[in-house]
C-alpha cells in the first residue's frame, strides 16, 4: 500500500526541528456547546427584558472555557498526552489507525519481499564483491514487486543505473583526456620545434642584420601560429572534459545522497542501508562526505512570501543525535522519556571506530499552511537541516541501524506490555515504534488481536479527547470509567478529580442562582445558570432548577395560582378559606381544563354544601344565642362541630359560647366522657342532669336515649 | 265526816273497747313505723359525691327522697328505669334529677310522675343505683 509522501515528510522534517512548531492553542469552545449554552440563555430570556442570548453565550463560553480548560488541562498532563496530540493531528491519527487496524504482513508475498530485502542487505553487506553487488542490484525489481514497498527498491535501481551510468561517462571522458594528453604533448613537441630559429642564406650583416632578425622573429610566429592553434584546442578539450567530468561525478553523487536522505526521512531505513552500500560501491572515491549535497542544499531557493507549512504539535517533538568516534568499541545509545529524548555516545579512543546514537519521539503534529509553495519551502528547509544534522553517509547509515534496533526492542516491550494488560503504557511503546519504524518488519509483523487492544485504547483516547472538548462532563467520565476498565494501569486520579471539581463548580453556580430567586434577582439568576449550564450542561440541578423556576412563573398567573392555592387549601382542609375565596376557586376550577378540573368540581361542590351547613349552624346559633339561650346556641354549634370539627369559624364561636352556659357544656362533656367510658349509669345521671337544666337540649335527650338503651338493651 | 261517795265503775265495755282500739292503733302504728324504721340507719345519697365519682360508691346503699320524674325505661328481665328529683335541691338550688332502676322483684310497685317515695338504693355497676326497697313516706 502506498502512502502518501507529503504527511510522511511533513512528520519526518518536523522531527528533525526543520519546521517551527507552535505550542497547540486551547481548543476554541466547540460550537455545538455554544448551541447549547444559547438555548439555555433563551429558555430564562423568555418573559424578561434581561441579557441578550448573545451575552448568555459569552457567559456560558466562558464557564465552559474556564472548565474545559482544567480538564484539559488535566487531560494533558496526564501520561496520555502523548497519545492525546498524536490521535488529535489528521495525519497522523488516521495513519495510525489504519496500521491498528491492518493483519500482521504475514502473506506469501509480504514473506518473499522480507526475504529478498535480506538478500540484498547481506549481499551488499562490506566488503561487498561485484558478483554480489550485481546480485543485488538484480534483485531490487524483484523486491520492488510487493505493494508495502512503494516501488522504492525500484526508485534505488534506477539511481544506481544512472550513477553507473554517470562512471562509464566519466571513464569515457577520462579515457578522451588521456589520448587529449598525447596529442598536447606532441602540439607542444611540434610548437617547440616551431619556435626554434633557422639559418636564412645570403642574409647581409650590419643594418642588413636587423632587418634579418625582424624577419626571423615574423617567421618563427608564423610558423608556431598552427602548432599553438592546436595546443590551445586540445587543451580547452581537456579541461572541458575535467568539468564535465566533475559535474558528472558531483550529479550522480548528489542525486544518490539525495535519495538517501529522502529515504532516511520517509524512515524507510533498510532501504537507507541499502542505497548506501550501493553508493559505497559506485562511489568508492573514499569521499562519503555530503558536501555535495549540502552545497545544493543550500542553493535551494525560499520563497518568504509563502512562509512555512507549520506543524502544530501539542507535545515537543524531539530530536537527538549524536556522534562519537574513537576506539574500537564505540557504544552509542538513545532512550526517549516523557520529558524529550536522550542521546549519548561512547567512546574509546584506544582504536578507531565510530558510534552514533538517534532518538526521536513526539510525533504529534499537524500542518498549518499547506500549500506547494510552503511544502516546496519545508523541503528546501528540511533538506537543509538535514545537511547540517548529517555529515556523512556513515553516520545516517548508523542512525539507520540504531533504529531498526531501537523498534525491535521497542516491538519486544511492546508484546510484554500487552500480555501484562498494561495497555497504556503498551500503547505507548506502539506509538512510539510506529512513529520511527513503521516499516520495519517487526513493526508489520505485530498481529491484529495485539494491535486491536491497543486501537481499543486510541478510541477511548479519542473519545477521551473529544469529550474534554464537548465540554460534556458526564460523558468525560463515563469515558475515564471505560478507559480505566479497559486499561488497568490507566492513571485517571487527576481526571476524575478534576471532573468532581467542575461538577461542583457547576452546582455552586445553581446554588448562587437558587439564592438570587429567593432575592428575586433574575439577572443573576440568569447569568448562574448560564455559567452552570457552560460547565456542565446536563446537570440535573439546573433541571430541577429549571423545573422550579417554571412553576414560579406559573405562579404570576392568577388563575393558575388559584387552583394551586385550592388543591392546597383542599389538602389541608382548610374549607373555610376556600370557602372565603369562593368567587375566585369557583372562576378558576370552572376555567380549569387540565386533567384534574373534574376532581376539583366535585371538591369545590362538596366544600360548598359543607359550608352551607356550617354556616347555617352559626346563624342559628347566632339567632338563638341573640335570645339569651347560650345553652341552645352552645348545643346547636355543638352539632354542627361534631360533624365539622376543623372549621376555625365554628371552632371559634363554639369556645366563646362555652363561656355563657359552662354549667351546661359541663353536664354535657362529662356525660360524654362517662358514655365513652362505658359508665353509662353515671353518663345517664349526668344527661338528666343537663336535661334538667335545659330541657330542649337535644343532646341530653339524645345522650339519654342512648344510656338507656345501652342499660336496658331490650327496653321496649 | 268522810262521806263515801259512792264511786260509778268503768264499764267493762268500754274498757274492751279502748283495748281493741289501742291494739288497732298499736298494730298500724307498729306497722307503718316498721318500714320507716328500716331506712332510718340508711344514709342519705350525697348527690355531689354521686356525680362526682359514682364508682367510689359501688356497692352502697342509700336513701332518697324522691319525687317520680319520668319513665326511661322498661325492660321485662331488668326492670324499670325512672329519673327521680331530689326533695332536697342541690348545692346551688338547682334540682337534682337522677336515674333509679326498679328490678323486676318490685314489679308489682305502681309508679307514676309525681308520687312521692323514699327509696333504698344500691350503687351498682356503671354507677347506676338500684332500688331495693320503696315506701310512699
Amino acid at each position: 500500500m502506498k502512502k502518501p509522501l507529503f504527511p510522511i515528510l511533513a512528520i519526518a522534517i518536523s522531527c528533525m526541528g526543520a519546521l517551527p512548531i507552535s505550542a497547540q492553542q486551547p481548543p476554541a469552545p466547540p460550537q455545538g456547546n455554544a448551541e447549547t449554552i444559547r438555548e439555555s440563555g433563551q429558555q430564562y430570556k423568555q418573559g424578561n427584558p434581561l441579557t441578550s442570548a448573545a451575552d448568555n453565550t459569552l457567559i456560558g463560553r466562558s464557564g465552559m472555557g474556564a472548565s474545559n480548560l482544567a480538564l484539559q488541562k488535566s487531560i494533558l498532563n496526564s501520561k496520555i498526552n502523548t497519545f492525546i496530540a498524536f490521535f488529535n493531528n489528521p495525519l497522523a491519527g488516521t495513519q495510525f489507525e489504519q496500521f491498528l487496524n491492518a493483519p500482521a504482513e504475514t502473506s506469501e508475498a509480504a514473506q518473499e519481499y522480507r526475504k529478498n530485502m535480506t538478500k540484498i542487505m547481506e549481499l551488499l553487506a562490506p566488503p561487498a564483491s561485484k558478483a554480489n553487488q550485481d546480485a543485488a542490484y538484480l534483485l531490487l525489481p524483484k523486491a520492488s514487486e510487493f505493494e508495502s514497498d512503494a516501488d522504492i527498491c525500484t526508485t534505488i535501481h534506477d539511481a544506481v543505473y544512472a550513477a553507473a551510468n554517470s562512471r562509464v561517462q566519466i571513464q569515457k571522458l577520462t579515457e578522451i583526456n588521456e589520448e587529449l594528453e598525447k596529442k598536447r604533448s606532441i602540439a607542444e613537441h611540434n610548437n617547440l620545434l616551431a619556435s626554434r630559429d633557422m639559418p636564412l642564406s645570403d642574409v647581409p650583416t650590419g643594418k642588413s642584420d636587423k632587418n634579418n632578425d625582424a624577419n626571423q622573429q615574423i617567421e618563427r610566429q608564423a610558423r608556431m601560429e598552427p602548432t599553438k592553434r592546436a595546443l590551445a584546442s586540445i587543451s580547452q578539450t581537456i579541461e572541458h572534459n575535467k568539468m564535465q567530468i566533475a559535474v558528472a561525478e558531483g550529479q550522480g553523487k548528489f542525486q544518490f545522497q539525495a535519495l538517501i536522505l529522502q529515504l532516511f526521512v520517509q524512515r524507510r531505513y533498510q532501504h537507507v542501508i541499502i542505497a548506501n552500500r550501493f553508493y559505497r560501491a559506485l562511489f568508492d572515491d573514499g569521499d562519503q562526505s555530503l558536501e555535495s549535497f549540502q552545497q545544493m542544499a543550500d542553493k535551494l531557493g525560499y520563497n518568504k512570501q509563502a512562509g512555512q507549512a507549520k506543524l502544530v504539535a501539542e507535545g515537543n517533538p524531539n530530536i537527538a543525535g549524536a556522534v562519537g568516534s574513537g576506539g574500537g568499541r564505540p557504544g552509542a545509545g538513545a532512550s526517549s522519556g516523557s520529558n524529550g529524548p536522550g542521546a549519548s555516545v561512547g567512546s574509546d579512543y584506544n582504536g578507531g571506530g565510530e558510534g552514533s546514537a538517534f532518538s526521536l519521539s513526539g510525533m504529534q503534529m499537524g500542518i498549518q499552511n499547506l500549500s506547494v509553495e510552503s511544502l516546496m519551502n519545508a523541503v528546501s528547509s528540511g533538506m537543509k537541516t538535514a545537511s547540517r544534522t548529517f555529515k556523512s553517509l556513515s553516520q545516517i547509515d548508523g542512525i539507520a541501524n540504531e533504529i531498526i534496533r531501537d523498534v525491535n526492542e521497542g516491538v519486544k516491550s511492546y508484546k510484554y506490555l500487552i500480555s501484562q494488560n498494561e495497555i497504556e503504557s503498551a500503547t505507548a511503546q506502539l506509538v512510539s515504534v510506529w512513529t520511527k519504524g513503521q516499516y520495519l518488519p517487526s513493526v508489520q509483523l505485530i498481529p491484529l488481536e495485539e494491535k486491536r487492544k491497543s486501537l481499543k485504547f486510541a478510541q477511548l483516547v479519542n473519545k477521551l479527547v473529544n469529550a474534554s472538548q464537548s465540554g460534556n462532563i458526564d460523558t468525560l467520565a463515563s469515558s475515564v470509567a471505560e478507559m480505566k476498565k479497559e486499561a488497568a494501569d490507566f492513571d485517571d486520579t487527576e481526571i476524575v478529580a478534576n471532573i468532581q471539581s467542575v461538577k461542583l463548580g457547576s452546582s455552586m453556580h445553581v446554588a448562587q442562582a437558587r439564592v438570587a430567586a429567593s432575592k428575586g434577582d433574575l439577572q443573576t439568576v440568569q447569568t448562574e445558570i448560564t455559567r452552570a449550564a457552560g460547565i456542565w450542561p446536563n446537570n440535573p440541578e439546573i433541571q430541577s432548577f429549571s423545573t422550579d423556576m417554571t412553576k414560579v412563573s406559573e405562579k404570576a398567573d392568577p388563575r393558575v395560582q388559584a387552583l394551586a392555592d385550592f388543591d392546597q387549601l383542599y389538602s389541608q382542609k382548610n374549607y373555610r378559606a376556600i370557602f372565603e375565596g369562593i368567587d375566585r376557586f369557583g372562576v378558576a376550577v370552572a376555567a380549569d381544563d387540565s386533567g384534574l378540573a373534574e376532581s376539583r368540581k366535585a371538591k369545590l361542590k362538596e366544600v360548598r354544601a359543607r359550608m352551607q351547613e356550617v354556616e347555617t349552624a352559626i346563624m342559628k346559633a347566632q339567632e338563638v344565642d341573640r335570645r339569651g339561650d347560650h345553652a341552645g346556641a352552645w348545643e346547636g354549634l355543638e352539632i354542627a362541630f361534631a360533624q365539622y370539627p376543623d372549621d376555625p369559624k365554628l371552632s371559634q364561636m363554639r369556645a366563646d359560647l362555652t363561656t355563657q352556659s359552662p354549667d351546661f357544656v359541663r353536664d354535657i362533656r362529662q356525660a360524654k366522657s362517662l358514655e365513652e367510658r362505658k359508665e353509662y349509669g353515671s353518663a345517664l345521671a349526668w344527661y338528666l342532669r343537663a336535661q334538667a337544666r335545659y330541657p330542649l337540649s337535644d343532646l341530653a335527650k339524645q345522650g339519654v336515649q342512648r344510656v338507656v338503651k345501652q342499660i336496658l338493651p331490650d327496653t321496649n | 265526816m268522810a262521806r263515801h261517795k259512792k264511786s260509778r265503775g268503768i264499764p267493762p265495755l268500754l274498757i274492751v273497747l279502748l283495748v281493741v282500739v289501742l291494739g288497732a292503733v298499736g298494730y298500724f302504728t307498729l306497722r307503718q313505723g316498721g318500714s320507716e324504721s328500716s331506712l332510718r340507719t340508711v344514709e342519705e345519697l350525697d348527690p355531689t359525691l354521686y356525680y362526682d365519682n359514682a364508682n367510689s360508691l359501688r356497692g352502697n346503699t342509700y336513701k332518697i327522697d324522691v319525687e317520680i320524674d319520668s319513665s326511661l325505661g322498661n325492660s321485662p328481665s331488668k326492670g324499670r328505669l325512672f329519673s327521680v328529683t331530689l326533695k332536697k335541691s342541690g348545692s346551688n338550688g338547682s334540682p337534682v334529677v337522677i336515674p333509679v332502676l326498679i328490678p323486676t322483684s318490685m314489679g308489682n310497685l305502681t309508679i307514676q310522675k309525681g308520687q312521692h317515695y323514699v327509696m333504698k338504693v344500691k350503687v351498682i355497676e356503671n354507677g347506676l343505683l338500684k332500688v331495693e326497697e320503696a315506701s310512699k313516706p
